[in-house]
């Protein structure tokens, strides 16, 4: 069992509409995310997905339950700015779009700019600029103007943006929800990377399901309260229950349901196009 | 749309490019006063001669800075003409209707436009094309920064500043973008009266607006999420280092100055 | 109802200077009369540049773009009556919105048109009601609206032109899949509703295989592949040879017929695949 990073109890939000009514939109969040997982939040829009990443580095402040980030209680009364600073430095945000996030006119003064806040040495913040750059392989574009580049490689300058404070965990909050197929691809094989060889714990709040289907975990959140969590592979296995959260399933998922509905035997429930050749063939005894 | 000539910051390798900002904006200063001391011909044609090297120095392509004129010329050809029609003077050159041309007139029209282009000039390649516009607001937070002791907030001037240069490219792309959408609905910008034009700048403006202050809302959040918190304890990764080059640089802008009041001492038509 | 088509069409972003990009390159296309038809291609492709010149925002370098047979750069003053029956709804239309109520700026567009209130109240009613906007939100300020329901929204304000060939670039984009279905349907009910053609702009392929008839390909400013969708998916091989994600069931197919099993071509629904695979295990051994 890995060290818990995350860990929530009876998480409550809400908000207070204009007419004065309180408004919930998450309703009782309970879960532990260890160090190092890759973790996909699935949910659809208004489904409090989005809501429960921002709680995690603070932007909001939970109503009511527990909220332990990085060891330390965050719901605990006593917390000071530092901790905040301390919080956000260790817990980066990617957001969904694309421009409203660089605040420089320059590639790498924008990358520059989380350790600059920090107070970081000049010398120090050089050197981490120029290998944050290189781990998301935009290097070629340190000098360029931000607006100037696709969508995908914007987030990648984001993403650099989070590495150079040096952090444990990178939430991306719907960050490929505005993109194209390629660079959503270009998104989310830089994260895999992350998690894989820096071990930094990945969050990736989304509504598609071919992401999702990547990660280690999936949480699908509707309506405020956790509805499922597991394994990519258990989570699609019941692809009626993710209809009902307003969600797709894997092609291939439920291709093997209907098989498997007209009497096919066929066991597994395999999630990529590779997996489900694998359990045709073997089926097939081809 | 995307390549608006808003005087960008053009890459190249060239001693203007490696300059401190900070003595950029001293010396574009003092190239101003300098354009403004010239009062013979041989100054101004050495203020133009000035301008060339400026600009072969800053190996950015003439035809790029040359661009930046345009829109300017209206006012430019506007000015020379005022310079032209309505300057006194003793020679007259010729007359016709009510209007009289004096060779003087002929001179200042000549000497204005040279000043107005060698101050576009000059400014341009000191500030805009070899300075990138964070260096550029830094210099400026860096030059005001002895107005702190007074509580002028310059670091979020500076700030505000750089976030506008950022983001006038995006909300000009959004702009024609909300402008084709509108068109596709029937709107039409370029024609009727004062007033309907007027009007039809309400459904570009609404969305804009809107989308200015959700833009702002989302770009403060991400700031946060990276630590922001004003000017305290801040550092900056490129650190402003005065070299023998500024300096030099310096030396010659003054030498510059002196010998245009020099070359002030020559007459007209020398 | 009108016929939409290039004839020989090119496009060319900022000609002469060093960020010269062809969009589009000597390209003819005719769009099926009262088809749903798909545009598909990566980013830079060259078919948002196609959607602006459907309707006039933008004017073709060289070639023609043609409206029933006549091209619409003949009388440029009257591009307006053009844009009236070509109606284009933008990437994130919902930026877009500007009217104080809902209902006012549904309005927007057929009272542009000059057609009395009476009817512009019935068109609004009339396409409310196709993208699934309850009536009591036509009241309420646009800015109060979620995400998916400013969508609708804004598509409803082309919608109630009534154009004869309705353009969305990207009408889903961003949306979960729930939202994603909701606009998907409005815009196919539309063209079964009205007869008119629907062009739609996208890369997402499993929408264009499930909302399509046709489908073109583009691929560097010129069209790969066309035809029927049935064609299209024919070709699976030369849609990922562009690069294109074709739909994991296409995907699941071709790894199936590469390994040898006997699996028609062009599948690319799940129903098609489940029929396709449940003859076979039927034929041998199986439950």
């Amino acid at each position: 069992m890995r060290e818990a990073f995350i860990h929530t109890k009876d998480l409550c939000y809400a908000y207070t509409d204009e007419n004065g009514t309180r408004q919930p939109v998450l309703r009782g969040i309970t879960l532990d995310i260890a160090r190092g997982e890759y973790v996909a939040v699935l949910g659809h829009n208004g489904s409090g997905k989005s809501t429960f990443a921002k709680l995690l580095n603070m932007i909001i402040e939970p109503e009511s339950g527990e909220l332990v980030v990085a060891g330390k209680n965050l719901t605990s009364e006593e917390l000071t700015e530092e901790d905040f600073y301390a919080l956000r430095r260790e817990v980066g945000m990617v957001f969904q779009n694309p421009d409203n996030q660089l605040v420089a006119t320059i590639v790498e003064e924008d990358v520059a700019f989380g350790p600059e806040n920090l107070g970081v040495p000049p010398k120090e913040i050089r050197a981490r600029v120029d290998a944050a750059l290189a781990t998301v392989g935009m290097t070629e574009y340190a000098r360029h103007e931000p607006h100037r580049l696709s969508g995908g490689q914007k987030q990648r300058v984001a993403i650099a943006g989070i590495l150079v404070m040096e952090p444990t965990c990178i939430i991306l909050d719907e960050a490929t929800a505005m993109l194209d197929p390629a660079g959503r691809k270009e998104v989310i094989e830089t994260v895999e990377a992350l998690n894989r060889e820096k071990g930094i714990t990945v969050i990736s709040i989304t509504h598609h399901m071919n992401e999702a289907a990547r990660a280690e975990r999936v949480i699908v959140i509707d309506d405020g309260v956790v509805i499922m969590d597991g394994t990519p592979r258990e989570v699609f296995s019941e692809p009626k229950k993710l209809m009902l959260a307003g969600l797709d399933v894997p092609q291939c998922t439920s291709l093997v349901h209907a098989l498997r509905a007209e009497g096919v035997a066929l066991d597994g429930d395999p999630v990529t196009a590779e997996e489900c050749a694998e359990l045709i063939c073997r089926a097939l005894e081809v | 749309m995307k390549n608006i000539a808003f005087g960008q910051y053009y890459p190249a390798r060239s001693p203007l490019h490696t300059m401190d900002a900070r003595m950029k904006v001293v010396l574009s200063v003092l190239y101003i006063v300098a354009a403004f001391l010239c009062k013979s011909a041989p100054a101004y044609a050495a203020l133009l001669a000035s301008a060339v090297v400026l600009l072969l120095l800053s190996r950015i392509p003439p035809r790029i800075v040359l661009r930046s004129l345009r829109p300017l010329f209206f006012i430019m050809i506007f000015t020379a003409l005022l310079n032209l029609f309505f300057s006194g003077g003793t020679t007259v050159l010729f007359s016709f209707w009510r209007i009289t041309v004096y060779v003087e007139g002929v001179y200042s029209a000549v000497f204005m436009l040279v000043r107005i282009v060698v101050l576009i000039f000059g400014t341009s390649i000191f500030l805009t094309y070899t300075t990138t516009p964070i260096e550029l607001t830094d210099a400026i937070e860096s030059l005001l920064s002895p107005l702190r002791i007074l509580k002028l907030p310059v670091h979020e001037f500076a700030m505000m500043m750089s976030i506008a240069l950022r983001f006038i490219p995006t909300l000009m792309e959004e702009t024609s973008k909300i402008m084709n959408a509108q068109k596709a609905r029937g709107v039409d910008f370029s024609s009727g009266g004062l007033i309907k034009r007027a009007k039809a700048l309400v459904p570009i403006l609404i969305p804009l607006i809107v989308s200015s202050f959700r833009r702002a809302d989302e770009l403060a959040m991400a700031m946060e999420c990276r630590c922001y918190r004003g000017g305290k304890g801040r550092t900056k990764m490129t650190v402003p280092k005065l070299s023998v080059l500024d300096f030099v640089a310096l030396a010659f802008m003054v030498a510059f100055g002196g010998t245009l009041l020099y070359l002030n001492g020559f007459r007209f038509g020398l | 109802m009108a016929v939409l088509s290039l004839d020989h069409v090119s496009y060319t972003y900022g000609e002469g200077t060093p960020f010269e990009i062809k969009a589009l390159d000597d390209v003819s296309l005719t769009v099926r009369e009262g088809s749903v038809t798909g545009i598909i291609g990566h980013t830079g492709s060259g078919k948002s540049t196609m959607v602006q010149l459907f309707n006039g925002l933008e004017r073709p370098m060289q070639g023609r773009v043609l409206l029933d047979g006549q091209d619409i750069w003949t009388e440029p003053k009257k591009m307006r009556e053009i844009r009236f029956r070509v109606g284009l709804v933008m990437q994130y239309p919902e930026y877009q919105l500007f009217e104080e109520t809902v209902g006012a700026d549904i309005a927007f567009g057929p009272r542009n048109i000059g057609l009395d209130e009476e009817e512009v109240a019935r068109r609004v009613a009339e396409a409310a009601t196709l993208v699934g906007l309850p009536k009591d939100l036509l009241d309420r300020s646009p800015f109060e609206l979620s995400g998916g329901e400013k969508r609708r929204a804004a598509i409803a304000g082309i919608m109630a032109m009534k154009p004869e060939i309705l353009v969305l670039d990207e009408p889903a984009a961003g949306l979960d899949p729930r939202g994603r279905d909701i606009i998907l349907n409005a815009i196919r009910s539309y063209g079964k509703h009205t007869g008119a053609t629907v062009i739609i702009v996208s890369h997402s392929m499993e929408d264009m295989a499930a909302y399509c008839d046709d489908i073109v390909v583009m691929a560097h400013a010129k069209v790969a592949l066309s035809g029927t969708r049935d064609e299209v998916f024919a070709n699976a091989e030369a849609l990922t040879a562009v690069g294109l994600d074709v739909p994991q069931i296409t995907r699941l197919a071709l790894l199936l017929r590469a390994r040898g099993v006997d699996i028609p071509d062009g599948i690319y629904t799940v129903e098609a695949a489940t029929r396709a695979l449940r003859k076979l295990f039927g034929k041998g051994r199986t439950v």
